[in-house]
């Protein structure tokens, strides 16, 4: 975990060298953004705000996803397997080690981060779809461990974390408590990616996107930068799934390995803009918002139309949402059917 | 013994029958580097018509599955060429989505249409069985698998054989030369996700024959066929058979030996060893794994 | 340049963010307003997604329970009749979006809830409830586990699922000649079909059976065929299957293909619905299961009339042969709506207490809860598929035909 101590001071580093506007104007504004949500939580009922947390929720997993698979290009297919990871060791470590859950919050962090780079090492070999793949095998394999682990996890019955009684290690946050918590998750992931986004890890990251025997060449450790960065993305995945769990109460592992929530981190991260720090936290943002929108007012077509929205969108902006933007600006061509005409046959 | 032998005998069928059903996502990720996420979706909308077609004109499943193919060919067809084409120069995830998007657009499109109602195409002689002393051979899974095998072995003919299989290899290996030498990219690509529909198609009117099926039923297929193409490898047209007999096998092995359902989580522990010691897949070919994709 | 579309991004997501959350905290408006004529209920369903068939059945139980009593002018509540509104959510079968739709409702002022099918969505409904003082009936989460957390505001009008195998073990070990000797129970994987097979168990275990080992499979799989070689071997006399209808129908076909012939099949959940005899045909002919009702369920109450009575409205509104989940769910309406009128309010807290004082007939059964909010007074009955019909075999004094046995040639 040197990563995470060693990145707010180069980060800091960078950003004083650099123009000081530019380089301030995203923290400025992200902290604009931190209040509005912080003063929106007063406007909200209780049940509203559980279903913001939701959305901050996925703010941070898709910028965890980002990590390794926009900046470093690795489409890890198998990412749940860390939420699940991390929410069962918080569920097991609060119900049967008697753990309150801020300890298991944090090593679920550390256990999903020790996960990834068991799982990276030999993984992280792999290219493209195959990476893609086996991730995705790691992911179903874990939730039948968890499964047939009857005792530990109660298998496919749930594992209940006890929120009542004398059993109970940490009184239940309540909706509020969590539309903060996920927020504060949120934060820390946005904090992550914008830093990484700005120093030399960052470039490495990208450089072995785009090529990365050419990235070898240059000098670059590639192998511990992937497991690194896996790991790093690991971790915040894991907090998120220690803190679901928490907040679920009883978890099962068929939720907690979806491969449904790592097609969403995905989709949100795409058409948001992969490999930038805006595009994951707009595009989490805006599908969970439209696909919560749509399911409370079209019962029973809203995955219909969902699928039709998500179809528009990709074939309009396929590169994401926030590289659009910046390639129009540049050079001054704002027409989505220029945009159409780049990317078909 | 019997039981060893039993479980290798369905395993094998349950094999062929996996392997009918990923060849066309294989073909489809080999030639156009599209993983295609409706895939499931177009198996069990072949079910869907070759249900349709035996309840109202008595028509054999059999039969009736290429009434199947032949419109989820057209379907595929008429997809890749007016919508999936739009995107296929766009970063590779972009088509993942796209399908993804068609995924629920085609599951909630048959819950509508068909209702989630649990069906099964019934027939006399499909669940009837031949038996070699204690081992039972289930007929209606002995005529998938053998067909299975055959449309694999037609398939490879066809793609090596014919101009226009030959036009589908290159245009996979070399878009931009194969676009120089004549052939027509978009065109090709059609044919190519038609043929991957139609025969997925196909497959689903075996699989609404031999077991249950409903909308929901979709993503597991997806999820298999994932796993048998990338165990077979890619740019092999075996790829899949080979990939969807190891797959039967290792189940139906597992599950005689393995208590509880650990034999899950094996299935998922051969796809990751055979892709850590040999990342082409089983038979795949190297090119493909090679090729710069994400 | 950067900055700029970061400060419109902040713009839109800020905004997005306060319509997401369109009205200002503190007491909720409550739905139930006196003089507003409706009596609001939540019910959240498992419209799409992996229990969309299920989720229907469930949606058609609870609307034809909203017609009947509006037909009657509706819910009499202290004099005044109000018509009862059934305001559905859709939960995609995922149990952690089922809690987040209770607290939905909890915002709009509805604090009265008809459960999700299936236990994994209402135990994740039944701890929501807890916290924000709701109140819900239960209409399709049996598993016992729900109901040993101490939970004071979750009524199930359904019998536990420990009674869905030991039912069919009673009902073999009552009937059945010759008397068959050796049980083999096959269980999907899911908490609710575990707990069946913990209770089969236990009985035929007391009613003297010899219990082989019992084989687990994935919950929804269609590939049964390990279990079944595994246990074809040991030559069970009975093989009964703690499953739901995929599972269950696979059962049948893959025994069938694999020469697996026992004296008998039981499987909870399956053989009652209508698809199972639709997709397994002749294949399905007497199968026992377990059911929470038949049409032969004695008992009658105001609104639906009798069992009878309930299966030719099911009929004529939805045009297929009534579904125990259907009823569960009018039941479960049924139950609430009763005790509304009962405590003459609609106040949560004053429904609780009616509920938990309920006793009545019903065209389900008895409704009444023990302590832990369990209806344990209503038996289940055993059918057995004869002649394409799901037939009651079992108690005795409701059947409708004589239990065939053995069940297979």
């Amino acid at each position: 975990m040197s990563t995470l101590t060693k990145m707010p001071q180069q980060g800091l580093i960078s950003t004083l060298r650099g123009d000081r506007a530019k380089r301030l104007g995203p923290w400025a504004l992200g902290l604009v953004a931190l209040l509005a949500a912080l003063g929106l939580q007063g406007q909200l009922y209780s049940g509203q705000e559980r279903t913001v947390a939701t959305i901050f929720m996925f703010v941070a997993l898709a910028q965890a996803w980002n990590l390794i698979g926009g900046f470093a290009g690795y489409a890890s297919f198998g990412q749940v397997v860390f939420f699940g990871v991390g929410g069962y060791f918080t569920a097991v470590a609060m119900s049967h080690w008697h753990f309150s859950f801020w300890m298991s919050l944090l090593l679920s962090g550390f256990v999903a981060a020790l996960f990834a780079v068991i799982i990276g090492i030999p993984l992280l070999r792999l290219k493209g779809h195959y990476f893609a793949i086996a991730t995705l095998g790691v992911a179903e394999g874990m939730r039948e461990v968890v499964t047939n682990l009857t005792d530990l996890t109660g298998g496919g019955a749930g594992i209940t974390v006890p929120t009542v009684g004398n059993n109970a290690t940490t009184a239940y946050l309540g909706n509020d408590g969590f539309y903060l918590l996920f927020l504060g998750l949120a934060v820390l992931s946005v904090i992550v990616g914008g830093l990484v986004a700005r120093n030399k890890f960052g470039y490495a990251l990208r450089a072995i996107n785009q090529d990365e025997d050419a990235a070898a060449a240059l000098g670059i450790n590639t192998t511990r930068m992937k497991v690194l960065t896996f790991a790093l993305s690991g971790f915040i995945t894991g907090l998120v799934g220690a803190s679901y769990a928490f907040q679920q109460v009883t978890i099962f592992p068929e939720r907690l390995f979806d491969v449904d929530i790592t097609v969403l981190m995905i989709i949100m991260v795409v058409i948001g803009g992969s490999g930038t720090v805006l595009g994951p936290l707009l595009g989490a943002v805006a599908l969970q918002f439209l696909s919560e929108f749509l399911r409370q007012n079209f019962t029973n077509l809203h995955t219909f139309i969902l699928g039709a929205i998500i179809i528009v969108a990709v074939v309009l902006l396929p590169q994401g949402a926030v590289n659009y933007m910046r390639e129009a600006r540049r050079t001054k061509e704002f027409s989505l059917l220029a945009n159409v005409r780049k990317y078909r046959l | 013994m019997s039981g060893f032998l039993q479980a290798t005998v369905y395993g094998l069928l349950q094999g062929g029958l996996l392997a009918l059903v990923a060849v066309g996502f294989s073909l489809v990720w080999g030639v156009m580097n599209v993983v295609n996420l409706a895939h499931g979706g177009f198996v069990i909308l072949g079910a869907y018509v070759g249900w349709e077609m035996h309840e109202w004109f008595g028509l054999d499943p059999f039969l009736g599955m290429f009434v199947s193919a032949a419109v989820l060919f057209v379907f595929g067809y008429v997809l890749q060429r007016f919508l999936i084409n739009l995107v296929i120069n766009g970063p590779i995830f972009i088509t993942l989505l796209l399908t993804f998007g068609l995924d629920l657009m085609i599951v909630q499109g048959m819950n509508l249409v068909f209702s989630a109602d649990y069906r099964s195409i019934k027939t006399s002689y499909a669940s009837n069985s031949l038996a070699f002393g204690s081992v039972r051979v289930p007929l209606g899974r002995l005529l998938a698998f053998a067909l299975a095998v055959a449309i694999t072995v037609l398939l490879v003919a066809v793609v090596n054989r014919t101009r226009t299989g030959l036009s589908i290899l290159a245009t996979g290996m070399d878009r931009g030369a194969a676009r120089l030498m004549g052939i027509r990219a978009r065109h090709v690509y059609a044919l190519t996700f038609g043929i991957a529909a139609g025969l997925a198609g196909m497959a689903g009117a075996m699989i609404g024959t031999v077991g249950t099926f409903n909308p929901s039923a979709a993503a597991s297929f997806t999820l298999m066929s994932f796993v048998v193409a990338v165990l077979g490898g890619l740019g092999n047209m075996y790829g899949a058979l080979v990939g969807g007999l190891v797959i039967g096998l290792v189940q139906a092995w597992g599950g005689q030996y393995l208590p509880g359902t650990w034999v899950n989580a094996l299935a998922f522990l051969v796809l990751i060893v055979v892709l850590i010691f040999r990342p082409t897949g089983l038979v795949g070919r190297a090119f493909y794994a090679a090729r710069q994709e994400v | 340049m950067r900055s700029r579309t970061l400060a419109v991004a902040v713009v839109i997501t800020a905004s997005s963010l306060v319509v997401a959350g369109c009205g200002s905290k503190g007491e909720a408006k409550s739905a139930n307003a006196a003089g507003s004529g409706t009596l609001a209920i939540g019910a959240s369903l498992s419209l799409t997604g992996s229990l969309a068939r299920e989720g229907v059945l469930t949606q058609e139980g609870y609307q034809l329970c909203q017609e009947k009593v509006n037909a009657k002018g509706g819910v009499d509540i202290g004099g005044t009749k109000v018509k009862l509104d059934i305001q559905y959510q859709d939960d995609t079968s995922k149990p952690d979006v089922a809690a987040q739709l209770v607290d939905q409702f909890n915002d709009k002022g509805i604090k009265l809830i008809l459960s999700s099918y299936g236990s994994a969505n209402t135990e994740a409904q039944a701890a929501v409830i807890e916290r924000n003082g709701q109140l819900m009936v239960d209409s399709a989460g049996a598993d016992n586990k729900i109901f040993s957390k101490g939970y004071k505001r979750t009524f199930a009008v359904l019998s536990p699922a420990t009674e869905y195998a030991a039912s069919i073990v009673k009902a073999i070990a009552e009937l059945a000649t010759p008397k068959p000797k050796s049980i083999a129970f096959l269980s999907a994987d899911d908490g609710f079909s575990k707990t069946v097979t913990e209770g089969g168990m236990k009985a035929a275990k007391a009613a003297g059976f010899t219990v082989l080992d019992p084989q687990y499979f994935p919950n929804g799989t269609s590939d049964v065929s390990s279990a079944l070689t595994k246990v074809k071997g040991q030559h069970p006399d009975v093989i009964i299957g703690s499953v739901h209808l995929v599972e269950g129908v696979a059962i049948i076909k893959q025994a069938k293909e694999l020469g697996v012939t026992p004296a008998g099949f039981g499987e909870s959940v399956a053989p009652p619905t209508p698809d199972f005899a639709k997709t397994l045909g002749a294949q399905a002919e007497n199968v026992l299961g377990s059911s929470q009702w038949t049409d032969a369920t004695k008992g009658t109450d105001k609104y639906f009339g009798t069992a009878k009575d309930y299966a030719k409205d099911i009929q004529a509104k939805y045009n297929h042969a009534p579904d125990y989940h259907n009823a569960e769910a009018s039941a479960a309406c049924l139950a609430l709506v009763l005790a509304a009128e009962k405590a003459g309010s609609s106040k949560a807290d004053a429904v609780r207490a009616a509920l938990s004082g309920l006793d009545t007939e019903s065209f389900f059964g008895t409704i009444k809860f023990d302590s832990t909010g369990q209806n344990l007074y209503k038996p289940m009955s055993v059918i057995q598929i004869q002649n394409g019909k799901a037939l009651t075999v079992w108690p005795t004094e409701s059947a409708e035909a004589k239990m065939i046995w053995p069940g297979t040639k």
